[in-house]
């Protein structure tokens, strides 16, 4: 069997030339999150507050690993202060407004 | 209230008086201290309730009601004073009569903020479902990112040695400087020993250095098992875990022909999103004629391609392994899909002064391609495999074993592409053509869109003198300015009179 290897006809990786998909789903779930959470924090509104945790969390699963970390880390720590803020404001349970 | 129970009670009820003093005597002595000043007041109201003709259950409420009212209870004095000197004589523990009215009339019942009421964790039931459901995710996420490492891990482990033998470089991220030296041997070892991964769904291997071909890119695209809304969808539309192996081709290694062999449910997709087979294609064939099943539609633009791509080796795999193959596409044109095309520009195999990735289009970039004058293409061998369990065996099981199968199918065709060339100078000059009238369209593209811009350029260059000019406040120039103007459009309308007059002659 001839060796077929040819050292002299390396090329080097590019990112580019990964197949590229349409997957918008990390900055859709990244936008999601930080307009919850705004919305939990200025209304007052607890189930936002679950929303945005939720949003940060598939954000985070759908993530690449190319992607900042900086990013899903502040999403997270914005929805939990949203949590957190929302339930010291009001400690009552959450009301769903549509089922009660 | 207590005014309109009084009023009721001095008219109606006053034969009920003696029965209210021993009620009340068995109540007192099973008072507690601290809640002497409750009880009190329940019994002035039990004795105004009770005259009402309201249950006596009412009055073992009470204490808890009083507890948990919001409201304050104003006490009339006069009447209660009668009350006092009656019913509290005996009792040592009482405090006089008048500092007991004054306590009474200070007394306000507070509100009890509602989450120290009892059943405290009962009523958070909505929380207690959230956190669930966030738990149940998490899990899924660490299940499905392991099961797509241990995948990818099998898939690395049975193809390594094959494609050792054959590529110089097997393993590249494309981040350390050298490949050769021992100092970055440690750096590398993530990615020689394993696939490397792009995200928890997307594991690539990067092998360069073979005759014939320039480098071949390993993509392992999985289910998103990490995501629970993508595995459910994955369930629902039977979306498969695939292998895509991407070959570039140099311009000397690769006849010029558009080729693609796929399935039915995605040959109508690449026929459509696809540049190249949308343009070099004109229709689909059924398979059947090539002996394969009439599951597979072919794409062709030139004749004879297709009896030497699809040979026997290819009707074997295909019987061998019924539902692997999702299609082959073979190009010298490829340029990607259609709705990127606009910002995309992958990466060409002719010089190009942008080497922008592609999925980043910016309005410079557009211009930079506009300002090239060559389309860039690339020349690909692009063979998509499904990963499907076979013969009721699990996923795991049926990868390991068809793992270097499916790489052996993929070096074969390599070869086979790289040594073809066409027999017969109708197909060569066929091609040709083909591509000469691509070429032109694109010019003629190229050209319009620069005529456009060129011409928005001038129109924003003169609206910008004009407002300039208008907020100059000067009516000598703005005269000046619309005179200019005035002969510039004449000078613009009179060659076409002139040609029309030249005509006309």
């Amino acid at each position: 069997m001839t060796d077929n290897r040819r050292p002299a006809r390396i090329h080097r990786f590019r990112p580019s030339m990964i197949t590229p998909t349409d997957d918008a789903i990390p900055d859709y779930m990244n936008l999601m999150g930080m307009m919850f959470s705004m919305c939990s924090l200025m209304l007052k509104i607890k189930w936002c507050a679950w929303i945005a945790v939720f949003a940060a969390l598939v954000g985070f699963a759908n993530s690449r690993t190319s992607d900042d970390a900086k990013q899903v880390l502040s999403s997270f720590m914005l929805s939990i202060s949203a949590v957190v803020v929302t339930y010291m404001q009001n400690p009552a349970p959450m009301t769903i407004p549509f089922l009660q | 209230m207590w005014t309109a129970a009084k009023k009721i009670k001095d008219d109606d009820f006053s034969e009920f008086d003696d029965f209210d003093e021993d009620e009340f005597v068995v109540e007192v002595p099973s008072s507690s201290g601290a809640n002497q000043l409750p009880i009190k007041t329940q019994s002035k109201k039990s004795d105004v309730v009770y005259n009402d003709g309201s249950s006596q259950s009412s009055m073992s409420h009470t204490t808890e009601q009083i507890l948990s009212d919001d409201v304050t209870i104003d006490e009339d004095e006069d009447d209660d004073l009668m009350f006092d000197e009656e019913e509290f004589e005996t009792s040592d523990s009482f405090p006089s009569s008048s500092s007991y009215v004054s306590s009474i009339s200070d007394l306000k019942i507070t509100e009890v903020p509602t989450n120290l009421t009892g059943n405290h964790w009962e009523a958070y039931h909505c929380e207690a479902v959230m956190v669930l459901v966030l738990l149940g995710y998490l899990i899924n996420f660490l299940v499905g990112r392991s099961k797509n490492a241990r995948l990818a891990s099998i898939i690395y482990r049975s193809q390594r040695d094959l494609l050792d033998r054959n590529f110089a470089l097997v393993g590249d991220n494309g981040q350390t400087r050298s490949i050769q030296s021992t100092d970055d041997q440690m750096n590398n070892d993530l990615t020689t020993n394993n696939m490397h991964k792009e995200s928890e769904s997307l594991y690539i291997l990067w092998c360069s250095g073979r005759t014939s071909i320039e480098n071949m890119l390993i993509e392992i695209r999985f289910i998103k098992r990490q995501c629970l809304f993508n595995s459910l969808a994955a369930m629902i539309k039977s979306i498969n875990d695939t292998i895509i192996y991407t070959i570039d081709y140099s311009k000397d290694d690769m006849e010029t022909f558009v080729f693609c062999l796929a399935k039915k449910r995605c040959a109508a997709k690449l026929h459509r999103d696809m540049n190249d087979l949308s343009q070099f294609c004109s229709e689909r064939k059924n398979a059947e004629k090539r002996g394969l099943s009439g599951n597979y539609q072919i794409l062709n633009e030139i004749g004879e391609v297709s009896s030497t791509i699809i040979d026997n080796r290819v009707a074997d795999f295909i019987e061998k392994f019924p539902d692997a193959l999702e299609y082959i596409h073979i190009s010298d044109q490829y340029t990607g899909m259609k709705v990127q095309n606009d910002t995309q520009q992958p990466s060409p195999n002719t010089p190009n002064p942008t080497n922008s990735p592609p999925t980043t289009g910016t309005a410079a970039q557009q211009q930079d391609a506009l300002n090239t004058s060559e389309r860039s293409v690339r020349r690909v061998l692009i063979i998509a495999f499904n990963l499907v369990a076979r013969n009721d065996r699990s996923l795991q099981v049926t990868t390991e074993s068809i793992g270097s199968d499916y790489l052996r199918f993929v070096l074969h065709l390599i070869e086979r592409v790289s040594s073809f060339r066409f027999t017969s100078k109708e197909s060569k000059t066929k091609a040709i053509k083909n591509r000469q009238r691509i070429e032109e369209q694109f010019l003629k593209n190229v050209y319009q869109q620069r005529q456009e811009q060129a011409q928005q350029r001038r129109e924003e260059k003169r609206r910008a003198e004009k407002e300039k000019i208008m907020q100059s406040d000067d009516p000598e120039r703005q005269r000046k300015w619309e005179e200019k103007e005035h002969k510039r459009e004449m000078k613009r309308r009179q060659p076409k009179m002139k040609q029309m007059k030249v005509k006309a002659m």
